[in-house]
């Protein structure tokens, strides 16, 4: 035998180390004697406790402002207060001369940001209303029921607007920034790079009063109306993109000539108000609105799921009380999110966004709420020592007057259930 | 050859079956059963049909014949195969490696010889790819199964052998049948959005245990007669410590006859039975035969053989069919302290339902006398 052919049988034999085991199999005689077994179950008790808990978010600390109008069915407004801090005298000469000299008022120009529209709404008015500086978290609609009647400093469409040609040319874009859209009025608008809608409206001295002894604090109320889907939202502080206004005055200088400056002021305060209001927390699961409410669902894993099945889908089953009222085509989401203990109300959610069941509920929709939550009850499946309950709550809290209720583990007709679709063990060692 | 090389080759066949005794289904006849029973065959036994098996040292079937091992030596059996399966219109085409049978026996006194290894007993190692549609939540969904198998149950045999005359050597064995695989059950979703991958993984463990005797007769100094019997018990299932399937184990019996009409000349042939039908589900009995020559010099004879008969699993009343025909050479090396043994199998199998499979095995095996 030479040495070539000991080196190739070597390398025959090592080559043929790749395996390929696995062929299509035909079934029943040529197939394991097991079965890989689907059951397809919903479980009406795996749900245990559950309980609403209110407060979480107030409207003032919502990341937007809803503004909408649906006679019958919902109208929310969103007020604003900007801080003052606006001296009405200044000093015209260098330091350390401190002589003061007073200004004077000229205009104002408001800034809104619509962070939320419905691109399909036609006519769509916006109205800026002057309020008593007084605002505050507890500032209800009634309270300002009488300055949005008579109190309307300017409107604008902003329909209209988006309709109009841009201007391009050069000077325009200089001074601002962008390209622009504007009417007969005067109100200009910009769209920002993430579709945001920038308006612009210039006040007079009447529109934006500045009162000297209160340094040009100034409080303004915002409502819509359009012929369909009268609904928007507006950036707020907690978004980083709340309403601000910009005072243009003019001081003489030390010659008695005239010098213009301006001062912007942003809102050191804003918040939303609504009717009709939020009813109470009750015997239902309550998600959402303003105040924010949340729900927290209790589980307990059946033994079936834990020792003999594999868990491959899981859809949590929620039956409305009923359609949550609102702007048509408006939405908002719910998430389910594990939380790490139960400590009621004050239970920590779990950072693991992989476990989150994340469904958009759609106003004036009262259908069944199915939330896919399969990764979460698969680890609960296999954790024994997991804390085996979720929170319901509403994405981007306190941003909308929605908030939907589900019938309770109270009401067993209606109570929540896991729809759950699960593989029976495998039958191994048996031929 | 040198030492190198022969350490080399050596090497070379442990990393062939390191990474597990066995692990290729032998044939998709055994999937729906208890597997594929192994063969008791060396490389030189293996190339002629396995009708030398009886008389070979080296092969782990009858302990008579170790009663002429005078010197400690030790013989591995390595083989690769591709196997075609063909159902009908659809074929399939697998390969896999196996270490099916190791030797390791020397004389404990001047008639006593003892050997101990392992050979292949079931083969279990396989992989079923289906596709269905399953009705689930109202619509149907396609599916993907995998059912994977990877282990064997190997026969651990110590074997106690002496020549009580100068024509009568007897054999006594006992064995340890054990063993285990890793299973794998996955099911795939068409729709993977909505429906997660189920996995179930286990370990089976198995045990068993069997006793054998044999005997060498030769009734002239070119006719030797052999003789065996083995009695198995029960192959045991276990799953994490609960015994998941009890089956029984096959009594065996079979004889053996070898002429040697010339100096370079060797014939033989075998018959076994094997009382498999026991053994649950699909099990059949089995008879099954084979002949086989060697031929030319001791050192470098060139073996041919061809066998035939039953496969003790396959669906149906009756028997899947087997016949093969072998090839092979060996090769003495280092003034007859090795040995180097290639063989070349082709076997073809039937069974019910319009089964066809067809194996060609490449055999390395190696003898080794320090």
């Amino acid at each position: 035998m030479t040495r070539r052919s000991t080196r190739l049988a070597l390398l025959l034999a090592l080559g043929a180390c790749t395996e390929q085991a696995t062929a299509p199999g035909v079934c029943p005689d040529y197939c394991p004697g097991g079965q890989i077994t689907v059951v397809d179950t919903t479980f009406t008790d795996m749900i245990l406790g559950d309980s609403t808990f209110g407060h979480y978010r107030e409207a003032y600390q919502g990341r937007g402002l809803p503004v909408a109008d649906v006679p019958g069915l919902i109208d929310s407004r969103a007020v604003f207060a900007m801080v003052g801090a606006v001296p009405p005298r200044v000093t015209n000469r260098p330091s350390p001369d401190t002589t003061t000299v007073p200004i004077t008022m000229d205009s104002a120009r408001l800034r809104l940001n619509i962070i939320r529209r419905d691109t399909a709404t036609k006519n769509l008015w916006v109205k800026v209303y002057r309020l008593s500086f007084g605002l505050d978290s507890t500032t209800t609609f009634a309270q300002l029921v009488p300055a949005f009647t008579d109190s309307i400093v300017d409107s604008v469409n902003v329909s209209a607007l988006l309709a109009s040609p841009q201007i391009t040319d050069t000077a325009t874009v200089r001074i601002w920034g962008d390209t622009i859209q504007t009417d007969s009025a005067g109100h200009v608008l910009q769209v920002g790079a993430d579709s945001t809608l920038i308006l612009f409206f210039d006040f007079d001295t009447t529109q934006a009063r500045y009162v000297p002894t209160d340094s040009g604090k100034v409080a303004y109320g915002v409502r819509v109306s359009a012929d369909t889907l009268g609904s928007i939202s507006l950036g707020s502080l907690e978004s980083d993109r709340s309403a601000a206004l910009k005072w243009f005055f003019t001081y003489p200088d030390t010659n008695a000539a005239p010098v213009q400056a301006s001062a912007e002021r942003p809102s050191i305060f804003d918040t939303f108000v609504f009717s009709p209001p939020q009813p109470p927390v009750d015997s239902t699961l309550a998600v959402g609105g303003a105040p924010a409410a949340r729900s927290l669902v209790r589980v307990k894993i059946p033994e079936i799921l834990r020792d003999s099945a594999d868990v491959v889908r899981a859809t949590l089953i929620l039956v409305p009380v009923g359609p949550v009222p609102g702007a048509p085509g408006d939405s908002f989401t719910v998430v389910a999110e594990p939380v790490i203990s139960d400590l009621g109300a004050k239970s920590p959610l779990s950072t693991q966004t992989d476990f989150y069941g994340v469904k958009t509920i759609h106003l004036n929709v009262a259908d069944t709420v199915r939330i896919e939550m399969t990764d979460l009850i698969r680890s609960w499946a296999l954790d024994t020592s997991a804390t085996t309950a979720f929170m319901l709550l509403q994405s981007a809290e306190a941003a909308t007057y929605a908030q939907i209720r589900f019938y309770s583990t109270r009401t067993p007709a209606f109570r929540p259930a896991l729809h759950i679709t699960y593989v029976r063990r495998y039958a191994f060692g048996v031929p | 050859m040198t030492r190198v090389a022969i350490v080399l080759a050596a090497l070379g066949l442990l990393a062939l079956g390191a990474p597990a005794p066995a692990r290729a289904q032998d044939s998709q006849f055994g999937v729906r059963g208890l597997g594929t029973p192994g063969r008791w065959e060396s490389v030189r036994a293996r190339a002629t049909g396995g009708a030398f098996a009886p008389f070979d040292p080296f092969s782990p079937l009858l302990e008579a014949s170790i009663a002429d091992v005078r010197r400690v030596t030790v013989g591995v059996t390595g083989a690769a195969s591709w196997r075609t399966v063909d159902f009908g219109s659809t074929s399939n085409s697998l390969r896999g490696t196996r270490f099916p049978a190791f030797v390791l026996g020397g004389p404990i006194s001047s008639r006593a010889v003892l050997a101990v290894g392992f050979s292949t007993y079931l083969d279990k190692s396989f992989g079923i790819s289906t596709r269905d549609t399953i009705d689930i939540r109202g619509a149907q969904e396609p599916v993907t199964d995998e059912v994977t198998s990877d282990g064997a149950v190997t026969d651990l045999r110590v074997a106690l052998a002496a020549r009580l005359h100068r024509t009568l050597a007897l054999g006594f064995a006992v064995h340890g049948i054990t063993g285990s695989t890793g299973v794998t059950a996955v099911r795939h979703f068409d729709d993977s959005t909505n429906y997660r991958t189920s996995t179930a993984r286990d370990e089976v463990g198995y045990h068993g245990l069997g006793g054998s005797a044999s005997a060498l007769f030769d009734l002239t100094a070119d006719l030797r007669l052999a003789a065996w019997v083995r009695s198995d018990t029960h192959l045991r299932a276990d799953i994490r410590g609960r015994t998941v399937a009890d089956d029984d184990l096959p009594f065996s019996f079979g004889g053996a006859l070898r002429w040697r009409p010339g100096t370079e000349a060797v014939v033989a042939g075998a018959v076994a039975w094997r009382r498999w039908a026991g053994a649950g589900f699909n099990a059949h009995d089995t008879f099954n035969w084979s002949l086989g020559t060697e031929l030319g010099s001791l050192t470098s004879p060139f073996r041919f053989g061809v066998r035939g008969g039953q496969l003790a699993f396959g669906p149906g009343p009756t028997a899947p069919t087997e016949f093969g025909i072998s090839a092979g050479i060996g090769k003495q090396f280092s003034g007859g302290r090795g040995r180097l043994d290639f063989g070349l199998e082709h076997l073809q199998r039937k069974g019910g339902t319009g089964v066809t499979e067809r194996v060609w095995t490449f055999l390395l095996g190696l003898t080794v006398r320090p």
